[in-house]
């Protein structure tokens, strides 16, 4: 036991693979921060203490999905030609990822609508990069209908 | 990096007193967050900077996705795997580098 302690790596490296299935798409981050958005109006809304618990756990959760999604679009999606294209786009990740710590602290509207205005500019560049054309799977024409 | 690296592998890393060679496996930063590190093979070297790839092309992100490691960014070389116990050995030698 005391071996096993001794011997143990202090240093941890990644070598994993991302599963290849190059879906990436800034609406996902956009419906969480829509669900934290929503919580706050309903958190301002009610008088049910037990109810303004949850959503604050709910829109913790939320907050911190918006993140993931917005961590996975700047590291796996956006690539290097994409960043020297439109090089604003490490700084509008990098800020919106910061938002969403703000909107996970926070319970101000304005907050929430700030990191939908953020994750919409990231949209922006995603779609001029070609983003829904690469990542997405097309509907059917009677499933758009 | 699977096959030859897994998940809990625990790895001997030796600093390079050269630079990085083709087919080693190496730790390197991540370009994108120098506070992440990597284990991934070299597949080429050139203007400072170092390509890297995943022994599992079709499933790695690797250069492909964050581009070419600056080679100060390149720490050290993996050389053995000491646990667990059935997995010990040597990584200078992959099966497919020639």
């Amino acid at each position: 036991m005391f071996l096993t302690r001794l011997l143990k790596p202090t240093v941890t490296a990644s070598a994993h693979c991302d599963l290849p299935c190059g879906v990436y798409d800034p609406e996902q981050a956009r419906i969480e921060a829509e669900s934290c958005y929503k919580i706050i109006e309903k958190y301002n809304a009610s008088n049910d203490e037990q109810f303004k618990t949850r959503a604050i756990v709910i829109k913790e959760k939320q907050a911190e999905l918006a993140k993931h999604h917005i961590d996975v679009l700047w590291s796996d999606y956006f690539k290097p030609e994409h960043v020297q294209k439109y090089p604003e786009i490490t700084e509008l990740c990098w800020k919106a990822a910061k938002q969403c710590s703000k909107v996970k602290g926070s319970l101000d509207l304005g907050e929430a609508r700030t990191l939908l205005d953020m994750i919409d500019k990231i949209a922006d560049v995603w779609t001029k990069a070609g983003g829904p054309q690469a990542t997405r799977v097309q509907k059917a024409v009677a499933a758009r209908a | 990096m699977e096959p030859t690296l897994r998940a809990g592998d625990w790895i001997v890393v030796s600093q390079l007193p050269r630079g990085p060679k083709v087919g080693e496996i190496v730790l390197v930063r991540d370009p994108r967050d120098p506070n992440r590190l990597m284990l991934k093979r070299v597949a080429a070297v050139a203007d400072g900077s170092c390509t890297m790839l995943g022994d599992r092309p079709e499933e790695s992100t690797d250069s492909r996705t964050f581009g070419p490691v600056p080679l100060p960014n390149v720490l050290g070389r993996a050389v053995f795997r000491y646990g667990p116990i059935g997995r010990i050995g040597w990584l200078w030698r992959a099966p497919f580098v020639t």
